[in-house]
């Protein structure tokens, strides 16, 4: 416990410094990211331990005595520090080169400094080990993703985006509060300890309540209106930490509280993986939808979480029904795959954002042929790319395989747990065809073909700080991909403290890693073989070059070239009720028409749905009240005498 | 050893029954038709050309063949084929396959907006989306195998003794499977009615307009790759088709081989007697062939605890 407190005052040490070497933009950028890196390496150093056997003891501090804070260190908190562990300093050391503005020194020392407090909060996060303890770390954490966020405060559309997330942040934060209330009113404690010992229904509510608070910050659907308004307006490292680990704290909290209510009924597995499939699903749709290069990651979080949570609430269900191999795979999957997103969605951020510094064009399809002027940014965003779509022989398919495993053996269950195994394998499959769908198009259109825009023409490659990272993380995806078995032994490590599920045997899964490991490597192998065919095949062969062929069209134009928005309509027309299309066209009208606009926007149905019908009404209400609040300071007086009345004639 | 073989012999003669198909329809026709040996001189032919890159596009172009290629040819070495096991086979190869088409498919679809053609890129549009809904069906299909015989890999649904089969308790069911297996052969394998090959307007056109700048050894790939693809997806439903009792290697080679022609000529007829769909009727026609499987899986709750 100490090496990991160490560690995190270094990589505190690193967000102060900054404030002293703001003058000197080189040095302070330097010190910061190095002293980061040096603070996170020390703690992977301290988690590796806790992985393998018991953790260290609970730590305690009291202050007076109403405020005691613990902290203690199990496999599950263990393994959702590696994330944050390793996305951290690679995304520190990428902002080196993409925080490039020396007249913004000191904003960007504040940067640096909620950076450090984000990553340290996030760490006690997951180690904390009372309800005060918990409560008091997630809102240092959600408070300095804001100030996080809100970096370019001078454009209004971050700052509104910023508002959107302190709501969002607050309220799921008041659900947890609630819950832990509830927790506090049953039990008369504090501790973790005495959270299994509630009554079935306080359970159910107090699961429902974190639930909405967690899944507020994960980005469940139809709470994850923030995500597409702050991951657009933060700066990209930052969206990369936020979207790779941040929104896995959501996904912590709902394992960490299913683990203490210690409940096995299967309500809770069904209403996990539910909201798994309606958040995988529309998430990805959307993401189709979306063309700002940002905001379309943004959704694909949403999926992904929808993906974790299908392996969770599976899970779920292999207890609840007494089904060890479904329980271990799902819950295993999982895991995994919150290790996986954070690698490939952060690598996906962070070549978003080199796009968006050098080019300083969001929309896709403005963009196009970047690979030949950004050759690493383009191959990197590619393995990314491929990753996310779950496809072998990348790191994003192990754990895709290992929820698609247990929703297999769930299938043998009857009745309901057999219809929800069997559509979650079915949504599994479609999501993963979207996301293929909507990551080609990001590929085809941002980075093949040929430029839409001047300033896609002119872009150049990125710094070499920015490279590394990007080189880092892609090679990871393909590693994890070849190599699986020690990751999935991660994941399978991250949960031996659960008791619910019992231990793990040794050999579990040994066969089926080697098979895929086997696969995958086959598979690359026979690429490369191909690879080596054609290279035979060409030898002495003349090779010419030309344009494309036009179908017989002689005056083709950029412009001409399938945009984003056709590549993806006709998909998402398909799922139209639950996605809304917004259509102008100013229409031909005259026999010489003048200039002719059609224009189409995706609507989210969760935003229109909670302005219309909680928003609004709920801003008419307090319009009404309005009244109360009228400015003369004697009648404020007078509600604080009448309110202390009422206190002392009612108790 | 014989698997090997089996394996070879089948890579050798995936480039054949496409010609079947050909027969087929110019017998329908009444024509002479191209020679039973057509592809291969195809093949032959573009195999000495050299190759015309454009100018637009990048190396990515020039792996999609590659890695289109490679996932085409890699289900062959693990599904069973004339009554022999295949070469490799493990539990969970199915959905492995089922993934590494996926990418074959990605890199073909990456490659066609690599020309920045618009017609390449609606081609892809098209692709991705009709892809993704036969995976509906394909999982589907998973789920009642795995009902019916309790496993994930193409070795065991179709060699030994577990196999799914017509008579087999619950083998009723299989009817639908081979109907929507059909179905998605079809649309996966680019044929009437989602697909025309033949015709004349590239707007019109799925796969093959995906594949429009592609010349050479690299279409020869890409070519190669459809032939071995139509051919995996033949002997899925051959295996359905097929009854398991065993008599001798060559009796069974016989066997597998003679219902796999018919699966091509009933490709053939169905190419020869209908008209392509509109392209707004296709997603309908995917939704189909789910809806058939997606219901004998809901069936099997009744029969099969």
């Amino acid at each position: 416990m100490d090496t990991l407190f160490w560690a995190l005052a270094v990589i505190m040490a690193g967000g102060i410094l900054p404030f002293v070497l703001y003058r000197q933009f080189r040095m302070m950028k330097a010190a910061a990211v190095i002293v980061t890196i040096a603070g996170s390496l020390l703690g992977l150093l301290a988690v590796l331990p806790a992985l393998q056997d018991t953790g260290p003891p609970a730590v305690t501090w009291s202050w007076q005595h109403f405020l005691t804070l613990s902290f203690s260190l199990d496999a599950l908190s263990a393994f959702f520090l590696v994330p944050i562990f390793l996305i951290c300093p690679i995304a520190a050391l990428y902002s080196f080169h993409y925080m490039d503005h020396p007249d913004d020194a000191w904003r960007i020392a504040v940067n640096y400094f909620f950076f450090a407090v984000l990553i340290v909060s996030m760490a006690l996060v997951v180690c904390a080990d009372s309800l005060i303890t918990f409560a008091l770390v997630w809102e240092v954490m959600s408070l300095s993703s804001f100030f996080l966020v809100v970096h370019d405060f001078q454009k209004k559309e971050t700052r509104s985006a910023g508002y959107l997330y302190f709501i969002f942040a607050q309220t799921g934060a008041m659900c947890i509060f609630a819950a832990f209330g509830l927790i506090y009113s049953s039990t008369g404690s504090l501790s973790f300890a005495l959270i299994d010992q509630l009554p079935a229904q306080t359970k159910l509510a107090v699961f429902l309540l974190a639930l909405l608070g967690f899944g507020s910050k994960a980005g469940i659907f139809p709470l994850h209106i923030w995500l597409p308004h702050a991951h657009p307006a933060a700066p990209s490292h930052i969206s990369a930490i936020m979207s790779g680990v941040m929104i896995k704290m959501g996904i912590y909290g709902i394992f960490r509280i299913y683990t203490l209510l210690g409940d096995t009924s299967l309500l809770f597995g069904q209403i996990i993986l539910a909201a798994g499939m309606i958040s995988g699903v529309l998430g990805v749709v959307y993401a189709l939808g979306k063309h700002d290069i940002k905001r379309l990651l943004a959704y694909h979080s949403v999926e992904n979480i929808g993906i974790i949570l299908i392996g969770a609430g599976l899970g779920m269900i292999g207890i609840a029904t007494g089904r060890p191999a479904m329980a271990v795979f799902g819950f295993a999957g999982s895991l995994l795959h919150v290790l996986n997103h954070s690698i490939f969605k952060s690598l996906l951020f962070m070549g978003a954002g080199a796009v968006l510094q050098k080019t300083g064009i969001r929309h896709v399809d403005e963009l196009g042929g970047l690979i030949k002027r950004m050759p690493t940014t383009g191959r990197t965003f590619l393995v990314g790319s491929i990753s996310i779509s779950g496809l072998p022989p990348f790191n994003g398919f192990i754990s895709e395989f290992l929820i698609y495993f247990a929703a297999f053996h769930g299938l043998t269950l009857p009745g309901m747990p057999f219809l929800l195994a069997a559509l979650a394998i079915i949504s599994l499959a479609v999501i993963g065809g979207l996301a293929a769908a909507c990551f080609t198009k990001v590929v085809g259109i941002v980075f093949l073909g040929e430029p839409r825009s001047e300033g896609a023409a002119r872009a150049s490659e990125a710094q070499a700080s920015m490279l590394v990272p990007m080189w880092l993380l892609a090679l990871l995806c393909l590693f994890i991909g070849i190599f699986p078995e020690p990751f999935v032994r991660l994941a399978f490590s991250g949960l031996r403290d659960m008791t619910l599920l019992g231990p793990i045997e040794p050999g579990t899964g040994q066969e089926l890693l080697a098979n895929l490991a086997f696969a995958a490597r086959l598979f690359l192998g026979m690429v490369i073989a191909v690879t080596l065919l054609r290279k035979v095949l060409y030898a002495k062969k003349k090779i010419a070059s030309g344009p494309t062929w036009g179908c017989g069209f002689t005056q083709p134009n950029v412009r001409m070239q399938y945009t984003g928005t056709s590549y993806a309509m006709s998909v998402v027309e398909f799922f139209q009720p639950f996605v809304k299309i917004r259509a102008a066209y100013s229409g031909i009208r005259k026999i010489f028409p003048g200039r002719t606009t059609y224009e189409t926007h995706v609507d989210d149905i969760a935003e229109i749905g909670m302005t219309r019908y909680l928003v609004q009404p709920l801003a008419r209400t307090l319009d009404r009240l309005r009244w109360i609040q009228h400015g003369h300071i004697q009648l404020y007086i007078g509600y604080i005498v009448l309110t202390i009345i009422v206190l002392l004639l009612v108790f | 050893m014989e698997s090997i073989l089996s394996c070879t012999l089948a890579l050798l003669l995936a480039p054949l029954f496409p010609g079947v198909i050909n027969k087929t329809k110019a017998f329908v026709a009444s024509k002479k038709g191209p020679p039973l040996l057509m592809k291969y001189y195809t093949l032959a032919k573009l195999l000495r050309k050299g190759s015309v890159y454009s100018t637009s596009s990048s190396f990515v172009f020039k792996m999609g063949p590659t890695v289109s290629f490679a996932a085409a040819a890699m289900p062959l070495f693990f599904i069973p084929l004339a009554g022999l096991p295949p070469l490799f086979s493990f539990q969970g190869d199915v959905i492995v396959l089922f993934y590494i088409m996926g990418i074959g498919r990605f890199f073909t679809i990456v490659a066609a907006l690599d020309t920045a053609s618009p017609f390449e890129g609606m081609g892809a549009a098209r692709e991705a989306f009709f892809s993704m809904l036969a995976e509906a069906t394909i999982f589907a299909v998973l789920i009642l195998f795995y009902r019916m015989n309790g496993s994930l890999s193409l070795a065991e649904y179709f060699h030994g003794d577990k196999a799914v089969s017509l008579t087999g308790p619950a083998g009723a069911l299989l009817l639908f499977v081979i109907v929507a297996m059909f179905m998605v052969l079809l649309t996966e394998n680019s044929r009437v009615p989602v697909d025309d090959p033949q015709t004349h307007l590239e707007l019109t056109m799925i796969h093959e307009v995906m594949i429009l700048d592609h010349s050479g050894p690299d279409l020869a790939l890409i070519e190669l790759g459809a032939f071995f693809k139509l051919f995996f997806y033949s002997a899925f439903i051959t295996h359905l088709l097929q009854p398991l009792t065993s008599f001798g290697a060559l009796a069974n080679a016989l066997i597998f081989y003679g219902v796999l022609t018919l699966v091509y000529v009933a490709v053939g007829v169905t190419e020869s007697t209908m008209a392509r769909f509109k392209m707004n009727l296709v997603p309908k026609y995917i939704l189909t062939s789910f809806t058939l499987v997606f219901f004998a899986a809901i069936l099997t709750m009744g029969f099969l605890q």
